[in-house]
């Protein structure tokens, strides 16, 4: 790797001096907007309103991105803006998960504002270069590199044209090249795409962070709705920041002992339970591979079933056999969750890096069921594979694992053949097959391109060129608002129907994960119980977005005192934390109710952002019916006791005699329906009108009637 | 009969807090366990029998990623 | 290498270790920045000190505890970040915050509090 070589090709198109700056309680007071079309770079403002309507990171985000886009403006054209940014709490370095980036952009699969969050150290180091977050609007003409040098107050628009492609390679050559010597790479981290983003719709970017122990850089993934795609559309190569010197008071906080105290109280705790919990010490986000499976909630054959015979051959005890790492690490200081990951020297076997050995960021449970179990794919190796080859390509692993599910589905039922493939055998199980695809991505190739455009644009052109039955499709393909589900099992749950459904961005798990409180625990029975939980906890979860925070410290682990309170499934303590660093932070004193007041405001003004888009009404709220029950035979046939049972106990149908397309029919008619009642409940609890559009009234009480949102409300109400 | 997170559930003579989660494939690791609403901690699974008419919740604490 | 050593049946709670610690460290006499605590519990007087037994190495995500050459673990405020992931990672629960650090503290066995000990119940034993 010839970094000076790659560096004298660099041609300086725009350079910025700024002065330091200072952080106040959280606040740089300041953003850095930069557009690519015309290399401008200038500083913002953050006003009072900002603060006390959207906090921070995504609320910031969406703001901005409200302000820069028109109800036509597209993806790909140039005034739409990859916002990303931190939160006020964002870079404490004392409680755990504290570092996440915010990345809101309008989404290639959906249209919409996307959200995305994201590890890694960028965030939190553009917060000490000295801003709130960063606009990135424009098209460049040649692919583009911003550094910003956060010690010395300079940012640099460079043209980059020998860098490599993929997040592995050129993140590395980045942190060298802008790192003064090996002592300051703990102090770079790179925002990168990849080959596969400049066809693909599911693009993601990658953040690093360096991770001191491995002497090497680590990836983390701003995964969902396909923002990677916009970057390379904008001819974004990378971002880099540079800031040495991170400390524990940078945020300049209003009481750093109360953040100290709260957070070695959670540091105590993880010590003390984690191995008994959730062992993300040890295993991450895997550990619940098989408690899925034996919950029947682990999508297997595009959803087909929850469970199946080989999981145990994709079990987190396996994946832990191949983590080589000998000490738990996170992906921010202070993390001692640490849920990252990573298998070092893993050798690859297919596609251009055949051959080396890499580090695999990784296993997380949703690769090793969206890659894995959904695709009918029980080899870990190929499931590590592809995980590694998503992220450097910089393909979501949850869209990507989803479609080719569909694909596959497609396939096996004659919709597709290997004429329309090109020869891709694409039946559940082959791996061999999804590798071939994922490098089709990459390069842009072949049938790979297609299925890169995610699961809305395949059941059109499926149904367009191959006379498919769009009825069929809308009923197997597991998308919703154009993005693909994340990797569970809702059929059972009602509950967590509306949690994928009943979303801003789509059906991702990150507004609300009820399947066991629902369909376990039964512990919200009526409709109201289901709609207040799915009031509470999308709020409660969008707080996390707003600040700069990782959800995990918040119910991945659980205080011992937790089962004597009133609510353990909000994890009353924990809370309280949040509460306390918030205003240990910010010197404001709010409590745990306009904590969910703050996030209303945003899920709110993000609805409505829907709405001036021309969605986010009822209508784009219905979910497939893959999504709510048996849609064929064989599914029904499955689990035939379970059904038949339920169509005698809650349809009041008589199974007995009936052919199993009858019942089928019953059991749809009946979950349509209370997917409706639930809708209506969960309209009402959050104040909307039957048709999903916040009232008036409702966006008065909770402080978001600002004059632009009321504007588009009155067209719809 | 007992209740099993208000749903019926058969009982039989001797039934203990263990085997009611092996019965149900309880595997799940952080489980709030209550009977007629009195906290069992895990050393007791196994000693803890299940009386007929008896209103058991197992709360499963998960709320995914 | 020197460790402190505990007696704790011998101690009597006079906290004089604590203000040696403090007055050597902090220049003050202030038993919330002692890097020995003494707990008065029922069952008895119960003495905290670092064993250096080096767990909190292995969690410091940047390297910034190390054992010195003399065996001491020791923290580089300079490369430390100030998480305190070692404060709550402790099996002593040894390693101390205090508002007004943005870095945690911990023993070095320099054996200061030892000398002002009245009773033997601590001490500086080569391991």
């Amino acid at each position: 790797m010839n970094i000076e070589k790659l560096k004298s090709a660099h041609k300086l198109l725009s350079e910025y001096k700024y002065e330091l700056g200072k952080l106040e309680k959280g606040y740089t007071n300041r953003t850095l907007y930069i557009n690519v079309s015309d290399n401008t770079i200038k500083e913002k403002s953050v006003t009072q309103l900002m603060k006390d309507k959207f906090i921070g990171g995504k609320g910031f985000g969406l703001y901005y991105l409200w302000n820069a886009v028109t109800p036509e403006t597209k993806w790909n054209d140039p005034e739409n803006e990859i916002v990303i940014g931190s939160g006020p709490i964002g870079g404490i370095t004392q409680y755990p998960g504290a570092g996440k980036s915010l990345v809101c952009s309008l989404s290639p699969l959906t249209g919409m504002p996307m959200d995305s969050n994201v590890g890694g150290y960028f965030g939190p180091l553009l917060k000490f270069s000295g801003f709130d977050a960063l606009e990135l609007q424009g098209k460049a003409d040649k692919d583009v590199i911003i550094f910003i040098d956060g010690n010395k107050g300079t940012i640099t628009i460079e043209e980059a044209p020998e860098e490599a492609a993929d997040s592995h390679v050129l993140g590395e050559q980045l942190t060298e090249m802008y790192a003064e010597n090996e002592e300051d790479k703990r102090n770079i981290s790179v925002v990168s795409a990849g080959s596969a983003a400049n066809h693909a719709y599911m693009g993601l970017l990658n953040f690093t962070f360096y991770d001191v122990r491995r002497k090497q850089i680590r990836l983390k993934q701003a995964g969902r709705g396909g923002i990677g795609t916009v970057f390379r559309d904008k001819h974004i190569k990378a971002l880099v920041v540079r800031f040495a010197g991170v400390k524990g008071n940078l945020n300049n906080p209003d009481d750093q002992g109360k953040i100290n105290r709260t957070g070695i109280k959670l540091h105590k705790e993880i010590h003390d339970y984690d191995a008994q919990q959730c062992k993300m010490r040890q295993v991450g986000t895997a550990n619940i591979i098989e408690v899925m499976d034996q919950y029947d909630l682990l999508p297997t054959h595009n959803y087909k079933f929850g469970s199946h015979l080989d999981t145990f051959k994709i079990s987190s005890k396996v994946f832990t056999g191949m983590i080589t790492q000998n000490t738990p690490d996170g992906c921010w200081y202070g993390c001692s969750l640490s849920c990252a990951k990573a298998v070092d020297h893993f050798e690859l076997k297919t596609g251009p890096y055949k051959g080396q050995k890499v580090i695999v960021d990784g296993p997380e449970y949703e690769n090793a069921a969206g890659l894995g179990s959904n695709c009918g794919i029980f080899d870990p190796h190929a499931v590590l594979e592809l995980n590694f080859y998503c992220d450097t390509y910089a393909i979501d692993t949850i869209s990507y694992g989803t479609t080719t599910a569909f694909v596959m589905e497609c396939y096996e039922n004659g919709i597709i053949n290997k004429e329309i493939t090109g020869g891709l055998e694409l039946h559940f199980g082959n791996a061999d097959a999804s590798l071939e695809m994922l490098h089709q991505m990459s390069r842009g190739e072949g049938f790979g391109r297609l299925v890169g455009l995610g699961i809305r644009n395949l059941k059109r052109i499926f149904a367009e060129q191959y006379g498919a039955d769009p009825v069929f499709l809308n009923d197997i393909g597991m998308e919703q608002k154009g993005l693909e589900f994340s990797e569970y099992m809702p059929k059972e749950s009602l509950a967590q129907q509306g949690g994928y459904g009943l979303t801003n961005k789509g059906p991702q798990h990150d507004e609300a994960w009820l399947i066991f409180m629902d369909m376990v625990n039964n512990q919200i029975p009526t409709f109201e119980d289901k709609a207040e939980a799915l009031h509470y906890f999308p709020m409660f979860r969008t707080w996390f977005g707003l600040n700069g925070l990782c959800k995990l410290p918040w119910n991945d682990i659980v205080p011992a005192g937790n089962k004597h309170t009133d609510e353990p499934a909000k994890i009353p303590e924990h809370v309280q934390n949040y509460v306390d660093i918030f205003n240990g932070v910010t010197g404001n004193n709010i409590d745990k109710e306009q904590l969910i007041v703050q996030s209303e405001r945003v899920y709110n003004f993000q609805r409505i952002f829907n709405i001036r888009m021309g969605f986010g009404k009822r209508i784009h709220d219905a979910i497939p019916y893959r999504a709510m029950g048996p849609v064929t035979v064989e599914e029904y046939l499955s689990r035939a006791e379970r059904y038949d049972g339920q169509l005698k106990e809650l349809v009041g149908f008589n199974p007995e005699g009936k052919t199993t397309e009858e019942k089928i029919a019953a059991m749809r008619a009946y979950r349509e329906d209370q997917y409706q009642k639930l809708t209506d409940a969960v309209y009402k609890r959050r104040g909307w009108t039957m048709d999903g559009v916040p009232t008036i009234e409702h966006l008065k009480s909770i402080g978001m009637d600002l004059p632009e949102v009321l504007e588009v409300v009155k067209k719809h109400l | 009969m007992i209740k099993l997170n208000n749903r019926d559930f058969e009982w039989e003579e001797g039934l203990t807090v263990q085997e009611l989660l092996n019965k149900k494939s309880y595997t799940y690791p952080k489980l709030i366990i209550k009977i007629n609403n009195v906290l069992v901690s895990s050393e007791e699974y196994v000693s803890t029998i299940i009386r007929d008419g008896d209103d058991v919740k197992v709360i499963h604490l998960l709320a995914g990623g | 290498m020197k460790v402190l050593k505990r007696k704790p049946e011998l101690c009597i709670a006079c906290h004089a270790c604590e203000s040696a610690c403090s007055n050597t460290w902090f220049k003050e006499d202030n038993i919330e920045k002692s890097c020995i605590k003494i707990k008065e519990e029922e069952k008895g007087n119960v003495i905290v000190s670092c064993t250096q037994c080096g767990e909190c190495i292995s969690v410091c995500q940047v390297e910034a505890i190390t054992r010195d050459k003399n065996g001491i673990v020791r923290i580089n405020k300079k490369a430390c970040v100030g998480c305190f992931m070692c404060v709550g990672f402790c099996p002593e629960l040894a390693m101390f915050m205090n508002d007004e650090y943005i870095e945690p503290f911990k023993c070095v066995s320099c054996g200061q509090c030892v000398k002002q000990c009245p009773t033997g119940a601590i001490y500086i034993e080569e391991v």
